[in-house]
């Protein structure tokens, strides 16, 4: 009960709020979208007031997308109210419902019925879509994409290029998100996609961002005085491709059809004096202007037709057309570009409707390429284009005259040279070339033609100071003749100063002091200096006034010397004033020094060469150095700073070989140098000097000796051929075996020195007469006899003393002692030759006769002393010990080896291990001394030498 | 075929491996001689070698083409040939025998025309005149064309005495009316790609045709000469 009670009461109360107000609610709500560009247009009727409240919500999810209140006027003649309203979102993406109430200050209507604007998700239209398609914003724009996915799918995600973007949902199959696009697109736009729940793609969209047009530069002009051609820049890039995107110009309202990618061109065939141009895109237009009088923009067309109606060796006209005809009347300027193998040149002419120029100096016989191009004189604006060329050729001329100059090869030869002429100065092809020689003492003339590939012509002494004239000869005619006096005299080349000139990287750079007979000028000519026939000459002509030139030529080599001379002309002659020496470029010489040769002074070395020839110099010989060459080193011995120096002196050399290196230089540096061994030889005169002073004094010597020996005779004689005592015969000394009668030889004596000690550093004996021992204090004057053969051998023997008579045993033992040691020495002077002591060894066969006679005992030749050479040394010299207490002279002596049986000498001389004893004469029977004497002959003699026997 | 060769060869008396190494390399010859000679015999000239050449050769370029497109259309078009799009023409060869695959080739190339013509003028809208797509899509048409016009020929050459084939009319794979950017993209890729399919596939079944037909021709004809 109560509740209806407060039911009843909100009725009425509204009612009367209603009532009150007096407002009443908008009719007939109307709704019309304009999808593309996403606006919304509401229109109502039945609202007389001026202000309205609109809300609008997505329909599916009563969310509230706008609510505001507007001021709307009715339109006078429907009376309908009309709001408009840009959605941010696009108008497909949800359903949109609007109503409008109408507001009175705080007076409100009632909310007008709700329109609905049907989106496209609703459950009729299940596939999946993406809102806006296709839709073409600048840089820089806000733009909210939705997607709509398919019925029964699930949203996913939202990608812009490859960005996953934040979505927003708009209802239950759309969702939304937006982005502020800040690049320009590429021509085919920028994707938008949207994936469903297992990440698939299911649909996109693409937009296109770019700019607005933009361009500039109009300028509109005239070719032909009557249409107008307008042109400008297309400015910046709109990113914008495609039909329906890309830019669209108009001119004057007239459509550019042509005026597509960089060809900017607009025109009409009518001259309008203004013109605007209209650049037009999607996302808008730019305009520019243009304002000008036809006289002020002429920019002719290129002339056509181009002909050389005359040509000739100098000059020649050119003509063309114009392909309109208002150019008759207009003032023109025009350039002519003429262009030749050697220049290239731009002449300007004027003129009324100018159709024909005349081009003045050209070169005869020359190829010319020319063209035109024309502009308006008048307010001037712009050139017109170039015209197509023209190639035309110039007639032939006659040449120049050549250029001629007189070279002296030798006193009675010469040449007339002349430099070829070139292209532009031959003025055609040159046919030949004419020698007049004047004689001014004959008052005779020859004339010579020569070919055009001859550029010379040989004088001889008769020829001396006539007069040349050389003229040369073209299809065109002859040209004027060149004229110069051969000298009569040759320059005096000795009293003319030559200094060296230095390259300067462009030429030689000469200068001298001024003359006064050189009325007409100077002339240098120069040439290889190293050339000695034919050789080619080329000069230059130096105006009088000049004292200075820089001698350049395409001809200079480096390495080669040059030479060049200044003449001065006059009318009569040439004299020479100063020649100069010079090289492009010094190079090392290419060879070393010729011909170097060593020459020994004593303990010096003289070294000479000859000069490097010139043309192998490659440069200014500066001077040489000298090396002393050791394996690869060099060791610099002297570096000769003059060139005209070739020798040089090394001194205080030792006896030795050595090699030395001459290398001469330039200013680039060395050459490879000439390398000469030599080896010292000792010093003849010295060897010879000291071989002579020598001799004297071995001379002196020997005199000295002789005549020591000479007055010590007596002494010499005692020392060396004591007095031997003759045996005494003790008793009957007769034994059956004949005992020799013969008296040994009065002045041989057996000296047997035994040192009563072993001495090993004791290397000379003692020479000890067998009774007198006063020898012993002589020992120094028998051992420098060099008659006296000696043997240095040991005795050993215990207890034997030289004040001892010397006895068979010791004799023996020694003998022995000698044969199994080296350690003995034995001296035997004055041995007598006897048969015996040549034949072997043979101990007597009765020795045991004498065994107990202990006196001196003279030594029995024993008869078969020679018949047992078989026997051993041993046992024939092992004689019983004590036996023989006495003197026993040694038989002989034999060699170590039994074996050996050497000849005499050998067994005499050669063993050094060889025991001989003092031969005494002892006399032997004639058969055997007969048989013996041959092989004992040789010996005899050695001895008899040896003792100073005749 | 190789107790043909034997008989051919009776009275060689060698070694048995020998003799049937010998029979092989004579069947291998006699085989690609026949074979070369039914195949040069037809009158139109060209035969099935030429049409697999150019094939593969337009296979080759479909391969290029596809990378070009998918390059030009931008960011995230690598997926957009995986979307499914109706009215493109299937890559799938059909037919049982010869003549019906060989017919199934040439209505596939007729049919993937339009639609090459149709990406051609939908790309031409799209990128600078100067692109290589556009040059690339030109030529795909041609050739694709030319290759029709011979696999006509081959079909009426092998099968004089079936029907030519009538040139396909608007079905269900005709080109679709209007589309927007976004799905031109779409339908380019799919497009290119089939089409890229269906090449492969027409280089398989040539070769397979090759050996089919052209053996069997030249059976029928040995038979022929047999008997």
């Amino acid at each position: 009960m109560l509740s209806w009670f407060f039911c009843i009461l909100l009725l009425g109360l509204r009612v009367t709020e209603s009532q009150a107000s007096g407002l009443a609610p908008p009719q007939q709500v109307r709704l019309d979208a304009d999808k593309a560009a996403q606006k919304l247009s509401v229109t109502w009727e039945d609202g007389h007031a001026s202000t309205f409240d609109v809300e609008i919500l997505r329909t599916e999810l009563m969310e509230i997308v706008l609510n505001e209140t507007v001021g709307v006027t009715a339109d006078q003649s429907t009376g309908k109210h009309q709001w408009n309203w840009t959605s941010p979102v696009p108008l497909e993406c949800t359903s949109l419902s609007v109503k409008v109430r109408s507001r009175d200050g705080q007076d409100v209507s009632e909310w007008s019925s709700q329109q609905i604007l049907p989106g496209l998700d609703l459950p009729d239209n299940a596939v999946a879509q993406m809102y806006p398609e296709g839709k073409t914003v600048p840089v820089g724009s806000d733009m909210t994409f939705c997607c709509i996915v398919e019925e029964g799918q699930q949203f996913g995600n939202l990608w812009y290029k490859t960005l996953q973007m934040n979505e927003t949902m708009l209802s239950r199959r759309t969702y939304a998100t937006t982005m502020t696009i800040r690049e320009p697109s590429n021509p085919s736009g920028t994707n938008v996609v949207c994936s469903n729940e297992k990440n698939i793609m299911v649909t996109g969209a693409v937009v296109f961002v770019g700019y607005p047009p933009l361009p500039s530069d109009l300028v509109c002009e005239t070719h032909d005085l009557i249409s107008v051609d307008c042109q400008w820049t297309k400015g910046r890039n709109t990113y914008l491709f495609g039909k329906t995107r890309q830019t669209y110009y108009t001119l004057n309202g007239r459509n550019c059809t042509k005026a597509k990618n960089s060809n900017m061109h607009c025109g009409w065939e009518q001259w309008e004096g203004n013109w605007t141009l209209v650049a037009r895109n999607p996302l808008g237009q730019f305009r520019l202007t243009d304002a000008a009088q036809l006289g002020h923009r002429v920019r002719p067309v290129a002339p056509v037709n181009l002909t050389t109606p005359e040509v000739y060796s100098w000059n020649a006209s050119v003509g063309w057309h114009w392909n309109y005809n208002g150019y008759e009347r207009l003032s023109l300027i025009c350039q002519v570009q003429r262009t030749s193998h050697w220049n290239s040149s731009t002449q300007t002419y004027t003129g009324h409707g100018l159709t024909t120029v005349v081009l003045k100096d050209l070169q005869p016989d020359e190829e010319y390429s020319v063209k035109v191009r024309c502009g308006s004189q008048k307010n001037f604006w712009k050139w017109g284009e170039w015209s197509l060329p023209l190639s035309f050729q110039t007639k032939m001329d006659r040449p120049k005259a050549p250029d001629i100059w007189v070279w002296m090869d030798s006193d009675n030869l010469g040449r007339v040279l002349w430099k070829p002429l070139t292209k532009r100065e031959s003025h055609g092809q040159v046919s030949g070339y004419e020698v007049t020689l004047w004689s001014p003492e004959e008052n005779g003339q020859q004339t010579f033609t020569l070919p055009q590939s001859m550029y010379s012509h040989p004088i001889n002494m008769t020829d001396r100071g006539s007069k040349v004239t050389v003229t040369a000869r073209n299809p065109a005619g002859v040209s004027l003749p060149a004229n110069i006096v051969i000298p009569r005299h040759l320059p005096d080349t000795e009293d003319t100063t030559i200094s060296k000139v230095a390259f300067n990287g462009s030429g030689f750079p000469l200068s001298w002091v001024a003359q006064t007979n050189a009325s007409c000028g100077y002339v240098v000519d120069w040439y290889n200096t190293s050339c000695t026939q034919d050789c080619s000459v080329e000069w230059t002509k130096v105006a009088a006034d000049n004292t200075n030139t820089v001698v350049q030529s395409s001809n200079f080599f480096a390495g080669v010397r040059y030479t060049f001379s200044l003449y001065a002309c006059s009318s009569e002659s040439t004299v020479l004033l100063e020649r100069w020496h010079g090289y492009m470029q010094e190079l090392v010489p290419s060879q070393a020094v010729p011909r170097l040769s060593p020459n020994q002074e004593g303990s010096d070395v003289q070294l000479t060469w000859d000069q490097i020839p010139l043309e192998h110099q490659r440069g200014f010989i500066l001077g040489y150095t000298v090396y002393l060459t050791n394996a690869s080193h060099l060791t610099l011995l002297a570096n000769i700073t003059d060139p005209q120096l070739t020798n040089h002196t090394v001194r205080q050399l030792v006896l030795g070989s050595y090699k030395f290196t001459v290398k001469a230089y330039t200013a680039a540096g060395e050459d490879g140098g000439a390398t000469v061994s030599i080896s010292l030889d000792p010093y003849t005169y010295w060897l010879i000097l000291e071989l002579l002073v020598a001799l004297g004094a071995m001379t002196c010597v020997l005199i000295l000796i002789t005549i020591a020996c000479y007055r010590k005779r007596k002494w010499v004689k005692k020392a060396f051929y004591p007095e031997i005592p003759e045996p005494k015969l003790p008793g009957d000394w007769g034994i059956t075996q004949g005992t020799l009668d013969v008296k040994p030889s009065p002045h041989s004596m057996v000296h047997i020195v035994e040192d009563p000690v072993w001495d090993s550093s004791k290397e000379a004996l003692v020479s000890v007469p067998e009774e007198d021992e006063e020898g012993t204090g002589d020992e120094a004057a028998d051992t420098d006899e060099p008659a006296v053969l000696r043997y240095y051998n040991q005795v050993v023997e215990e207890g034997s003393s030289s004040r001892g008579r010397p006895h068979a045993s010791d004799s023996s033992a020694s003998s022995t002692g000698s044969m199994d040691s080296g350690h003995t020495d034995v001296t035997y002077t004055g041995i007598q030759t006897s048969a015996c002591s040549l034949a072997h060894f043979q101990p007597q066969p009765d020795a045991s006769q004498c065994a107990g006679d202990g006196g001196y005992r003279p030594q029995m030749q024993s008869a078969s002393c020679p018949e047992d050479p078989q026997a051993g040394p041993e046992e024939h010299l092992q004689p019983p010990v004590g036996s023989f207490g006495g003197y026993q002279p040694q038989c002989s002596w034999k060699q170590d080896s039994p074996e050996a049986d050497g000849g005499l000498d050998q067994a005499y001389l050669g063993s050094p291990t060889s025991v001989t004893s003092s031969q005494f004469l002892l006399p032997h029977d004639t058969s055997s001394e007969e048989g013996k004497e041959h092989p004992s002959s040789a010996s005899t003699w050695f001895h008899n030498l040896l003792t100073g026997k005749p | 075929m190789s107790g043909h060769v034997k008989n051919m060869c009776p009275q060689l008396s060698i070694s048995q491996a020998a003799r049937t190494l010998l029979s092989l390399l004579l069947v291998a010859a006699i085989d690609s001689v026949s074979a070369g000679v039914v195949c040069r015999k037809q009158p139109c000239g060209s035969s099935l070698q030429r049409s697999l050449k150019l094939t593969k050769l337009i296979h080759k370029e479909s391969v290029d083409l596809l990378k070009t497109y998918k390059v030009s259309q931008g960011d995230m078009s690598e997926l957009f040939c995986q979307m499914s799009i109706n009215n493109v023409p299937d890559p799938n060869i059909s037919g049982l025998d010869p003549s019906e695959r060989m017919l199934s080739i040439y209505s596939h190339c007729k049919a993937f025309l339009p639609h090459l013509k149709r990406v051609t003028e939908q790309q031409t809208d799209l990128q600078p005149p100067s692109s290589a797509l556009l040059s690339k899509l030109s030529t795909a048409q041609n050739r694709t064309n030319g290759l029709a016009n011979q696999i006509n020929c081959i079909y009426q050459t092998f099968f004089p005495n079936l029907p030519i084939p009538p040139e396909p009319v608007d079905g269900p794979t005709s080109v679709p009316p209007s589309q927007n950017v976004f799905q031109q993209k779409v339908y380019g890729c799919v497009v290119l790609k089939r089409f890229k399919e269906f090449l492969s596939r027409v280089t398989r079944e040539l070769r397979t045709l090759k050996s089919q037909v052209c053996t069997r021709r030249t059976s029928f004809a040995d038979t022929n000469a047999l008997f």
